[in-house]
C-alpha cells in the first residue's frame, strides 16, 4: 500500500515536471548558456492543483481560441484508448499465441523468421517505411490504407492500430521465446514428456503457466513502449488523439493533462491484459 | 552446407559492419565529394536539364541524388554519421558505466529500499524520449547555443534519463547471482563485498552486459530517431519560415530523416536514402549484439525436452586452458580480425592520402629534370638535358611535347624588345636510349614517338642542344655581362583533359604553363661568375662549377652574374632575402630590402608560409617578373609608385604562381588577378592606406579601359591570351571585382572586409597548394566560401564551362 502510494506520488511530480519544463528551461542568448527558472515551479504546480481542485481541466489554446479542456478531451481520450486497448492487446495474443502454442510448427518459422528481422529495425523506422509502403500502395493501386486527415474515420484508426501494436509484438515475441526456450530445458519439462503427455497439454499446463509472470512484469514496460510509439504514431498521422493535447501547446496545463490521461490509458490498458490472461487462465489451464 | 549453415554469421557481418561504420565516422567528411554548402546548381548540358532534386544513380556525381535545394545526399551522410555513432556511443558508455555500477552494488544490499523499486517503476511509466522531448524543445530550435553545446546536453540528458532502466535489469541479475551458493562459499571465506561484485559477480554478468551494451546503442539511436519525428534535432534545429522548414545543423543520420519527414508523398529518395543509411547502422549493431548472443547461448544454454521451434545450432567455443596460444601465429577469428584491422588502417592512410586529390585542375605530364651546361667565355651554353617524362594518363601518347621558348628569338626574329638575337644548335635527341625523330617549330619541340614507345608510361628523353642568350631580350636576355636563364631548357608541356596543352609563345605575358617539377642543375662557368638561381641552396658567389637542385617548382631560372653587389636581410621563418644589384641607378636599396622584407613577412604572417628558403631579388634592367624563389625588378624606371608596387607584385607571385599554379596563357587572370589582388591588400591591410590609393594601380587600368579610345567594351577575365583585348581585364578587373565581393559578402565570414579579405587569400592558398586553379576551380571555392551561386560572377568571368 505503502509503496503504491509512493509509486503515485512519483508519478505525479514526475509528470508535473516534464509538463513545467518548457516554462522552466530558458536558453540566455545573451550569455549563451541554459537559464533554470525553479522558482516558478511552485506556481505552476499551484495553479494546476487549484485548476483542478475546482472541478475543471483548465483551458488551452487552439489557434486563436481559448476552450476548455474538458469539452474536448472526450473523443480524443477515447481514439487513443481504442488505439492503445487493441494495439497492446494483439501484441500479448500474437505473440503467446506464436511464441509458444504454435511455434512448433513449420509455417511458424517462416513467421517467426519475419518477426527477427523486423525486430532489428527500430520502431520509427518501421513507421516510416509502413507509410511511404502506404502512399506507393495508393499510388499504384489507389486503394487508400491510411489517411492522414484528421477526420478520416475508421480509415484514420486501423493502420495506427496495427504500427502501434508492431513495437510490443516484436519485443513479447523475443521475450516469449527465449523465455520458452529456457523453460523447455527444466526438468520439470522432462517429467512431462516423460509422463508421455502431449506437447499441447504442456505447451499450456506447463510452460505457458511460467512464461506468463516474465510476461506480467514486462507488461508496464510493454505498456510504455506503445505509449512511446503512440505520441510518435498520433503525432506525424494527424490522429487526432491525446496526443495533441501534449504537442500542440507550450502551456502546463494541457500537457500535464494529456499526460495524465496517457497514464489512464495506461491503467486501463494493464487492466484489460490482466483480464485476459486470467480470461484465458479460467478457460483453459486448471489452477 | 551444414558447417556454413552453423556459421555465426550475424556476429561476423555485425563486426565487418560496426567496422564500415566507424571508419565512415572517422574519414567520412574526408571522403565526402562536395562540402556541405555547396549545391547543385541547374545546368542545361548536352540538351539535357540537370536539376535538382536528383534522383540516386542519376548521375555519376551525385551518386545518392540530390535533396529539394541541391545538396548532395552523400555528402551530408558522411559528414553526419559520425554525429549519430558518436552520440549513440557517448550516451551508452555513460549510461552503462553508472547503470553497471548502481546496479551491482543495490544488487547486493540485503533489502533493495522500497523507493528505488517505486521509482524505478514509476520512470519507466514514461517513455524517455518524451522526457528528452520535453526538455530539448524549448532550446533546440534556432538556438542562440552552440552545437557542441546542445549535443553535450543531449548526451547527458539522454544518459542521465535511461540510467534506472539499466540500474534496473542490472540489479536484478546482481540480485539473483547474489543470492547462489557460490557468493554464499566466498562470503564465508571473508570476500568483502567490492571483492564479491567485481570478482565473482561481474565476470559471470560480462557477457550479459556487452550484449546490453550494443543493443542501448541502437536504443539511443532509436530515441534520436523518435525526437527527429518530432523536429528535435541532436545538436539543433534550423527553422525556417515561409514555408516552415525544419533542417538539422549536424546533418546527423536520423535529423536527415527528420527533416525529409514531408517526403512521403513524393522525391521518396530524399527520405528513403538517409533512412536506409540509419537502418544500416541500426542494424549493424543489432547484428554484432545478436552474434554475440547466439555464442554466450551457445556456450551457456541447457537444451529443451521438447520441441520449441528453435534449434540451437552453433558449436559452443570453450576457453581451452591447457594448450598455450601461439601469439605470433594466429588463426581463424583472431587472423580475421587482424586482416580487418590491417584494412582498417590502409583505408583509412588511402582516405588521409588522397583526400585532396579532386582539388584542383589535373595534369598528366610529369617531368623531373637532369640538365647539365657548360658555358664559355663568348657565352655558349652547351647544354645536356636528361629529363624523366611520365605519362600519369590512360591514354597512349604519340608524341611528346616541349616549350623551347629561346629558339623564337633567333635571327630574323619579329619581336621589337628582344634586342638580340639567340643562336640554337640542336643535337641529338634520345627517347630511352633510342634516338627519336623531333621537330622544333617558333617554341615547340615535338618528339616523335615510335610504334614501340608509344606504350611506356616512362620516357629517358636526353636533348643535347647549345644555345646563346639574345642581348637586351624579355626574360632569357644578356645585359651586359650578365645572363638571365628564363625558360632556357626544354619544357615539358601539360597534358590535360587529353591532350597536349600547349599555345603558342607570344609577347607580353608569360605563355607557357608547366606543373610542379623536380630538378638537378650542374654548372659549369668561365672564372668571374656567379651562380643565383631558383635551387634551395645557392652556392658560393664566383664558385664556377657546382650542383644544385630542388623539388616541386614550376620553374627554374638561373642567372649568370658578374660584379653585382649583394646585400642580404632575414624575413621571417629563417627566409633570406639578397639583392643584387649594380649602383648605377638612384633607388634606394635600404629602402627597396626594408620594403621587399616587410612585403614578405606581411604575407608569410597573411597569407602562409613562403615554399622556399631564399628569395633573390635582382635589380637590372629587363621585365618585372617572377620565377620560383627568384624576382627580377628594373631599378631604372623613374615611376617610384610602380616600382615598389612591383616588388611587392612579384613577392605576391610567389605564392600565386609559385604555390597555386594555373594555366597562364588560357587563365591567366588566376595568377595575375589574385596577386594584383593580393598587392593592393598589401598596402590596404598591411599598410592601412586609404581604398582608392591601394588599390590606385587596379582601379587606373579600369578608368584607361573606360576611357580607351576606340572604346574597348567590357570583357570576361577569364579569356585566353590571343583574346585578350587588354591586360586590365587580366590584372586589373579580377582586383577590383573581388574587392567589391569582398565588401559586399564579408560578413558571411567575419567581421572585417581587410581581415576577411586576407583570410580568403590564406584559405584559397592553402586549399590550392601545388594544384592547379582554373576558374571553375576558382568558382567552386569562393562561391562555397562566400555563400554566392554561380551567377554572382557572372559580371566579369564567363561561367559558362564546357
Amino acid at each position: 500500500m505503502l509503496r503504491t502510494i509512493q509509486q503515485i506520488v512519483i508519478i505525479f511530480l514526475l509528470i508535473l515536471s516534464l509538463a513545467a519544463l518548457p516554462m522552466i528551461i530558458e536558453v540566455n542568448s545573451v550569455e549563451k548558456s541554459l537559464d533554470w527558472n525553479f522558482e516558478k515551479l511552485p506556481e505552476v504546480f499551484g495553479d494546476f492543483i487549484s485548476e483542478i481542485s475546482k472541478g475543471s481541466l483548465g483551458t488551452y489554446q487552439l489557434g486563436t481560441q481559448r476552450r476548455a479542456i474538458e469539452e474536448d478531451i472526450g473523443d480524443n481520450f477515447f481514439t487513443s484508448l481504442k488505439i492503445m486497448l487493441l494495439g497492446v492487446n494483439a501484441a500479448v495474443v500474437i505473440s503467446l499465441f506464436f511464441g509458444i502454442f504454435i511455434s512448433r510448427f513449420h509455417l511458424t518459422k517462416v513467421f517467426n523468421f519475419i518477426l527477427n528481422i523486423l525486430s532489428a529495425i527500430p520502431d520509427f523506422i518501421i513507421i516510416i517505411m509502413a507509410m511511404i509502403l502506404a502512399v506507393k500502395i495508393y499510388k499504384m493501386t489507389g486503394i487508400r490504407i491510411m489517411s492522414l486527415r484528421p477526420d478520416a474515420g475508421a480509415l484514420n484508426l486501423w493502420f495506427p492500430t496495427i504500427l502501434v501494436s508492431i513495437a510490443p509484438t516484436l519485443y513479447l515475441f523475443k521475450l516469449v521465446t527465449v523465455k520458452n526456450y529456457q523453460t523447455s530445458s527444466e526438468d520439470y519439462i522432462k517429467t512431462a514428456v516423460a509422463k508421455g503427455m502431449s506437447l499441447n497439454y504442456i505447451n499450456f499446463q506447463h510452460v505457458y503457466k511460467n512464461v506468463e509472470p516474465f510476461i506480467k512484469a514486462e507488461l508496464v514496460k510493454v505498456i510504455s513502449l506503445a505509449i512511446g510509439n503512440l505520441f510518435i504514431i498520433e503525432y506525424i498521422m494527424n490522429v487526432s488523439g491525446i496526443t495533441k493535447f501534449i504537442f500542440q501547446s507550450n502551456e502546463i496545463q494541457p500537457i500535464a493533462i494529456g499526460l495524465f490521461s496517457m497514464l489512464l490509458i495506461s491503467g486501463f490498458v494493464y487492466i484489460s491484459v490482466r483480464l485476459v490472461f486470467y480470461l484465458f487462465k479460467r478457460g483453459f489451464i486448471y489452477e | 552446407m551444414n558447417k556454413l549453415y552453423k556459421f555465426n554469421s550475424s556476429l561476423y557481418f555485425g563486426v565487418f559492419f560496426v567496422f564500415v561504420l566507424i571508419f565512415l565516422s572517422l574519414f567520412g567528411p574526408m571522403m565526402a565529394p562536395f562540402s556541405l554548402t555547396e549545391l547543385l546548381e541547374t545546368q542545361y548540358t548536352n540538351g539535357k536539364v540537370l536539376a535538382p532534386p536528383l534522383e540516386p544513380f542519376e548521375n555519376a556525381s551525385y551518386p545518392l541524388g540530390t535533396d529539394k535545394w541541391g545538396y548532395d545526399l552523400l555528402t551530408m551522410v558522411l559528414h553526419g554519421i559520425r554525429y549519430t555513432v558518436f552520440i549513440a556511443l557517448a550516451v551508452t558508455c555513460i549510461k552503462m558505466l553508472f547503470g553497471t555500477v548502481f546496479g551491482l552494488y543495490i544488487g547486493t544490499w540485503k533489502k533493495t529500499p522500497s523507493w528505488v523499486i517505486t521509482f524505478e517503476n514509476a520512470w519507466s511509466y514514461v517513455p524517455l524520449f518524451l522526457i528528452l522531448y520535453f526538455f530539448m524543445k524549448p532550446i533546440s530550435f534556432n538556438s542562440s547555443l552552440e552545437t557542441r553545446a546542445l549535443v553535450f546536453y543531449f548526451i547527458i540528458l539522454a544518459s542521465v534519463i535511461s540510467i534506472p532502466s539499466i540500474v534496473s535489469s542490472v540489479r536484478l541479475k546482481t540480485n539473483e547471482l547474489h543470492k547462489s551458493v557460490y557468493i554464499e562459499a566466498a562470503n564465508v571465506l571473508g570476500a568483502g563485498r567490492n571483492r564479491l561484485i567485481w570478482k565473482h559477480i561481474f565476470p559471470q554478468l560480462k557477457e550479459t552486459i556487452l550484449v546490453m551494451f550494443i543493443l542501448e546503442i541502437v536504443y539511443v539511436i532509436t530515441i534520436m530517431g523518435q525526437l527527429a519525428l518530432m523536429n528535435i534535432f541532436a545538436g539543433g534545429t534550423i527553422v525556417r519560415f515561409d514555408p516552415l522548414i525544419y533542417l538539422s545543423t549536424t546533418k546527423e543520420l536520423s535529423g536527415l530523416v527528420g527533416q525529409a519527414r514531408g517526403n512521403i508523398y513524393g522525391n521518396t529518395h530524399i527520405l528513403v536514402v538517409p533512412l536506409i543509411i540509419l537502418l544500416f547502422t541500426t542494424i549493424s549493431f543489432s547484428l554484432l549484439a545478436n552474434g554475440l548472443k547466439n555464442r554466450f547461448q551457445s556456450n551457456y544454454s541447457k537444451s529443451p525436452w521438447i520441441r520449441t521451434g528453435q534449434i540451437q545450432i552453433l558449436k559452443p567455443i570453450r576457453k581451452q586452458y591447457s594448450n598455450k596460444r601461439n601469439i605470433w601465429k594466429p588463426s581463424g577469428e583472431r587472423l580475421a580480425l587482424m586482416g580487418l584491422l590491417l584494412i582498417f588502417i590502409s583505408a583509412s592512410v588511402y582516405v588521409v592520402v588522397t583526400k585532396d586529390n579532386d582539388v584542383g585542375v589535373k595534369n598528366y605530364s610529369k617531368a623531373k629534370y637532369d640538365i647539365q651546361f657548360e658555358m664559355d667565355k663568348n657565352g655558349v651554353f652547351t647544354t645536356e638535358a636528361n629529363i624523366l617524362v611520365k605519362n600519369k594518363s590512360d591514354q597512349k601518347w604519340d608524341e611528346l611535347i616541349f616549350y623551347f621558348i629561346s629558339n623564337v628569338f633567333k635571327r630574323g626574329h619579329q619581336f621589337q624588345s628582344v634586342k638580340g638575337y639567340s643562336e640554337i644548335k640542336m643535337g641529338e635527341i634520345k627517347v630511352n636510349g633510342e634516338k627519336a625523330k623531333y621537330s622544333l617549330e617558333k617554341d615547340t619541340l615535338k618528339i616523335n614517338l615510335s610504334e614501340a614507345m608509344k606504350d611506356k608510361k616512362k620516357f629517358n628523353v636526353k636533348i643535347d642542344y647549345e644555345f646563346t642568350v639574345p642581348e637586351e631580350g624579355v626574360r632569357f636576355s644578356k645585359e651586359k655581362e650578365n645572363y638571365y636563364l628564363a625558360q632556357w631548357y626544354p619544357m615539358l608541356a601539360t597534358y590535360q583533359k587529353g591532350k597536349w596543352n600547349k599555345e603558342e609563345y607570344s609577347d607580353g605575358i608569360e605563355t607557357y604553363h608547366t606543373d610542379f617539377s623536380d630538378f638537378e642543375i650542374a654548372y659549369k662557368l668561365p672564372k668571374g661568375y656567379s651562380f643565383i638561381s631558383s635551387a634551395e641552396k645557392d652556392p658560393q658567389l664566383k664558385n664556377n662549377e657546382g650542383k644544385v637542385k630542388i623539388n616541386k617548382v614550376r620553374d627554374f631560372f638561373v642567372a649568370i652574374i658578374k660584379d653585382m653587389e649583394v646585400h642580404e636581410a632575414l624575413a621571417n621563418d629563417g627566409v633570406k632575402i639578397r639583392i643584387f644589384t649594380k649602383n648605377d641607378h638612384h633607388k634606394d636599396l635600404k629602402e627597396t630590402m626594408n620594403h621587399a622584407k616587410d612585403a614578405l613577412s606581411f604575407y608569410q604572417e597573411n597569407i602562409g608560409k613562403y615554399p622556399h628558403k631564399q628569395l633573390d631579388i635582382i635589380l637590372d634592367n629587363g621585365l618585372f617578373m617572377e620565377y620560383s624563389g627568384v624576382i627580377t625588378i628594373n631599378p631604372y624606371i623613374e615611376d617610384t609608385y610602380f616600382y615598389r608596387n612591383a616588388i611587392v607584385h612579384e613577392i605576391a607571385h610567389q605564392y600565386f604562381y609559385g604555390v597555386v599554379a594555373n594555366d597562364q596563357y588560357n587563365q591567366a587572370w588566376v595568377d595575375e588577378g589574385i596577386t594584383e589582388f593580393a598587392t593592393s591588400m598589401y598596402f590596404y591591410a598591411g599598410k592601412n592606406q586609404t581604398e582608392r590609393h591601394a588599390f590606385s594601380i587596379p582601379y587606373r587600368r579600369m578608368e584607361r579601359i573606360a576611357s580607351s579610345e576606340p572604346p574597348l567594351g567590357r570583357q570576361y577575365s577569364n579569356v585566353p591570351l590571343n583574346k585578350m583585348k587588354n591586360t586590365g581585364f587580366i590584372y586589373g578587373q579580377p582586383a577590383v571585382e573581388l574587392l567589391n565581393l569582398m565588401k559586399d559578402k564579408y560578413r558571411v565570414q567575419g567581421e572585417d572586409v581587410k581581415e576577411v579579405s586576407m583570410q580568403f587569400l590564406s584559405d584559397y592558398y592553402h586549399h590550392f597548394q601545388y594544384k592547379e586553379v582554373d576558374t571553375k576551380e576558382f568558382i567552386r571555392f569562393t562561391k562555397v566560401y562566400f555563400n554566392v551561386p554561380s551567377g554572382y560572377f557572372n559580371r566579369w568571368l564567363d561561367t559558362s564551362f564546357e
